[in-house]
C-alpha cells in the first residue's frame, strides 16, 4: 500500500470512530498508535509517550490554563455585569443596539482572554437572558453571542497564535499584533451586519425606549467607569510583555491574577468562586490537553509517511498550480475539515502540514497566521463539530433548540468568509500594525 | 451487578476524585513558580530552576488531573450522532469503543514504564544467599538520567508521575466501561 492511501485511510478511520461518539483524544491516540505499531512494529511503542515529553517541552503551552482561568474568574465574579449594562444604557437606542453592544463587550472581553469560554460564558449568562426579555430575536442573538465570543482567539492575548507560534516558530508578539486591526475589523462588520439586518426587519431588534433608558446623565457616564477595567487589565498584561519585560508564560499569570485582584476590588472574591473556577480550569485543560497529546502522536505518524512531501509534491507537481491558489485551495481544505474535526486536533494534526508548504510558497507567516486563525473561528461555528456550538449547547435556556444554534450561526459564518477574502486581498490589514512596532 | 465491580467503582472513583483535586491546586502552584521566576528576573538573577520545575508541575496538573475529568465527562466527544442516542444506546457504543481508549492508554503507559526504567537505570540484579536453594530477586538503580540544562534535575519523578496518571486513567476507563455495563443492564449505579 502506498503512504499516500495509509495517510487517507488513517484520516477516515478517525473520522468514522469519531462518529461513534467516544472521547475525541481516545479515537485519536487509538489511530494513532495503533497504525505506528501496524506499520512499524514494536519499535514504534513509544510513539504515544514520546508525545508527552514533546508536550513537556512546549513552554508557551503554559499559558493555557493561565488563560482559561483567567476567563472564569472574569465570568464567574460578573465583572462583566457592569460592563454589559454600560452597552445596554448606550447603544440601547439604537436598532439592534443591545446586539451591538454585546459585539462591543465581546470584544473588549476577547482582550482579555485567549480563548472563546469566557466570552461564551458570559453571553450565554448575562447578555442573552436579557436580550431574550426584551424581544429580540433567538436565532440572530444566538449567532451573535457565539460569533462574538469567537474573536476571542483573533484579538490578542490569543491562545490558537501561541499554538500556531510554536508550530510556525514565529514570535507571538507579533502575532498577537498581527490580529489586532483584522480582529478590529472583523467586529465592525459585525455590528454593520447586525445593525443592516435591524433596520430592514426592526422586529428582530427593536429599538428600547422608556422605562429601559431612565438611566440620569449621571449615571450613564458613571457606568462609562467601568469600561476602563477590562483596558487596564488589558494593559497590565500586555505592556511588560510587548516591552520584554515579561516572557509570554508570565505575562498570562500576570492576567491571571489580575483578573483575581479585580475581582476582589469589586468585592467579589470568595474562596468559592476561586475553587469553582479552579476546578472548571482544570476540567477545560485536561481536555485541551489530552487531545494535543493524542494529536502530537498523530501528527509524528503522519511525517513519519512522510505526508508533508506527499502534500507538497500533490499540490506543486501534479496539480501544477500557483501558489495562490494553492493558498485558496489550502483555505478552502481547511475550512471543510473544519467542520468535521475538533478544532485543537486539527491545528496539531493538519498545520504542521500546511504551515511548511506555506513558507515554500513564499508568504508571510506572519500573515498566514491571522488567516489561519480566522479559518480557526469559522471552525468553532460550523457544525456538527463546533466548539462554540457545543458550549452553546450546554449553556443556552431550553427555548433555545439546536436547530436555532445550527441556524444561528449562518449569516455570521459568512460575514467571517468575507473578512477572511479581506484580509487574503489587503495582506497590510494584519501586517501594518506589526511591522510599525517592528520598526 | 457483581458485588465486587460496585466495590471498583466506588473505590477507583473517589481515589481519582481525591487526586483530581490535588491537580487542581497544582494551578496555583504554577502560578507561584512562575511568578517567581518574573521576580527574581526583576531583581536581577534569574532562577535557573523556575522554566523546569513549571514543566513538570505542569505535566503533573494535566496527567493526574485526567482521571477527575473523565469521571466529571468533560472530555470533548463528536455528538452529531450520540447526541440523539438514549442512553442505553450511548452504552452499547461506548462499551465497545472504550477498548480503544484502552489501547492507546496500554501504550502510553508501555512507553512510560519503559523510560521510567531507562530513567532510574533500574537493571535486574540478584542477591545470592548463602542458605538459600535459589538467588533473591532484587532490582538496582543505575545510572539516573538527567536534563540536559544548567538546573540538571533528574527526569525520574515526573516519569513516575506521568506512568501513575495513565495507570490512574486505565483504571478509571475501566470504572467507564462498569457503568456502562450497568446502563445496559438497566441497573444504576449511584
Amino acid at each position: 500500500m502506498s503512504y499516500e492511501m495509509i495517510a487517507v485511510m488513517m484520516f477516515s478511520t478517525m473520522l468514522l470512530m469519531m462518529l461513534t461518539g467516544q472521547r475525541v483524544f481516545g479515537v485519536i491516540g487509538f489511530v494513532a498508535t495503533a497504525s505506528a505499531l501496524w506499520l512499524w512494529g514494536t519499535s514504534a511503542q513509544t510513539m504515544g509517550f514520546s508525545a508527552a515529553i514533546t508536550l513537556m517541552k512546549w513552554y508557551p503551552l503554559l499559558t493555557l490554563p493561565m488563560f482559561i482561568f483567567m476567563g472564569y474568574v472574569l465570568s464567574e465574579s460578573r465583572l462583566a455585569e457592569d460592563l454589559y449594562r454600560m452597552f445596554h444604557v448606550w447603544f440601547g437606542p439604537v436598532p439592534g443596539g443591545l446586539a451591538i453592544g454585546t459585539i462591543l463587550l465581546m470584544v473588549l472581553i476577547s482582550a482579555m482572554n485567549g480563548l472563546s469560554v469566557a466570552g461564551m460564558a458570559i453571553g450565554a449568562t448575562i447578555a442573552l437572558p436579557e436580550l431574550l426579555k426584551r424581544g429580540y430575536d433567538k436565532r440572530m442573538i444566538t449567532g451573535v453571542i457565539q460569533a462574538g465570543s469567537s474573536l476571542g482567539i483573533l484579538i490578542p492575548p490569543s491562545v490558537v497564535l501561541v499554538l500556531y507560534s510554536m508550530i510556525a516558530r514565529q514570535p507571538v508578539s507579533q502575532l498577537w499584533l498581527a490580529g489586532v486591526f483584522p480582529g478590529l475589523m472583523m467586529a465592525a462588520m459585525f455590528v454593520l451586519y447586525i445593525y443592516i439586518r435591524c433596520k430592514i426587519t426592526p422586529s428582530l431588534g427593536p429599538v428600547l425606549a422608556g422605562d429601559d433608558l431612565v438611566a440620569g446623565r449621571a449615571e450613564r457616564y458613571r457606568l462609562l467607569g467601568a469600561g476602563a477595567l477590562p483596558f487596564l487589565i488589558f494593559i497590565v498584561m500586555m505592556v511588560p510583555f510587548i516591552y520584554g519585560y515579561t516572557s509570554l508564560v508570565e505575562a498570562s499569570v500576570v492576567g491571571a491574577l489580575a483578573a483575581v485582584a479585580a475581582a476582589a476590588i469589586k468585592g467579589r472574591l470568595t474562596w468559592k468562586l476561586i475553587e469553582s473556577c479552579a476546578k472548571s480550569t482544570l476540567m477545560i485543560s485536561c481536555m485541551f490537553m489530552w487531545i494535543i497529546l493524542a494529536a502530537l502522536s498523530f501528527g509524528a505518524v503522519f511525517d513519519g509517511l512522510g505526508a508533508v512531501k506527499a502534500i507538497e509534491g500533490f499540490f506543486i507537481g501534479q496539480l501544477g498550480l500557483s501558489p495562490w491558489e494553492i493558498l485558496i485551495l489550502m483555505q478552502l481544505s481547511y475550512l471543510i475539515m473544519g467542520m468535521f474535526l475538533d478544532d485543537t486536533a486539527m491545528l496539531v494534526i493538519v498545520a504542521p502540514l500546511y504551515v511548511p508548504l506555506v513558507g515554500v510558497l513564499g508568504f508571510d507567516l506572519i500573515w498566514y497566521g491571522v488567516l489561519y486563525t480566522i479559518t480557526c473561528q469559522i471552525a468553532y461555528l460550523t457544525p456538527p463539530f463546533g466548539y462554540n456550538l457545543f458550549l452553546m449547547r450546554a449553556m443556552a435556556p431550553p427555548e433555545i433548540g439546536i436547530r436555532d444554534i445550527y441556524a444561528s450561526v449562518l449569516p455570521f459564518v459568512g460575514v467571517m468568509i468575507l473578512a477572511l477574502v479581506l484580509v487574503m486581498m489587503f495582506p497590510q490589514i494584519a501586517l501594518w500594525l506589526p511591522q510599525y512596532v517592528n520598526q | 451487578m457483581p458485588r465486587f465491580t460496585l466495590t471498583y467503582v466506588r473505590v477507583i472513583d473517589r481515589m481519582n476524585y481525591g487526586i483530581g483535586r490535588f491537580a487542581m491546586y497544582l494551578l496555583f502552584v504554577l502560578m507561584g513558580v512562575l511568578l517567581w521566576s518574573s521576580i527574581t528576573k526583576a531583581a536581577g538573577s534569574p532562577a535557573n530552576w523556575t522554566l523546569e520545575i513549571a514543566q513538570f508541575v505542569m505535566v503533573a496538573y494535566y496527567v493526574l488531573g485526567g482521571p477527575w475529568s473523565m469521571q466529571e465527562g468533560s472530555h470533548v466527544r463528536m455528538d452529531l450522532l450520540y447526541e440523539t442516542w438514549t442512553p442505553q444506546r450511548k452504552a452499547w457504543w461506548d462499551a465497545f469503543t472504550v477498548f480503544a481508549l484502552m489501547f492507546y492508554l496500554c501504550v502510553l503507559i508501555w512507553g512510560a514504564w519503559d523510560s521510567a526504567v531507562y530513567s532510574l537505570g533500574l537493571r535486574y540484579n540478584p542477591i545470592e544467599v548463602a542458605w538459600l536453594p535459589f538467588d533473591l530477586p532484587w532490582v538496582r538503580t543505575g545510572f539516573m538520567e538527567r536534563a540536559p540544562t544548567a538546573f540538571r534535575p533528574y527526569l525520574w519523578p515526573v516519569k513516575i508521575v506521568m506512568l501513575l496518571g495513565f495507570v490512574l486513567m486505565l483504571l478509571q476507563a475501566i470504572s467507564c466501561l462498569i457503568r456502562d455495563i450497568a446502563t445496559i443492564r438497566g441497573e444504576a449505579i449511584p
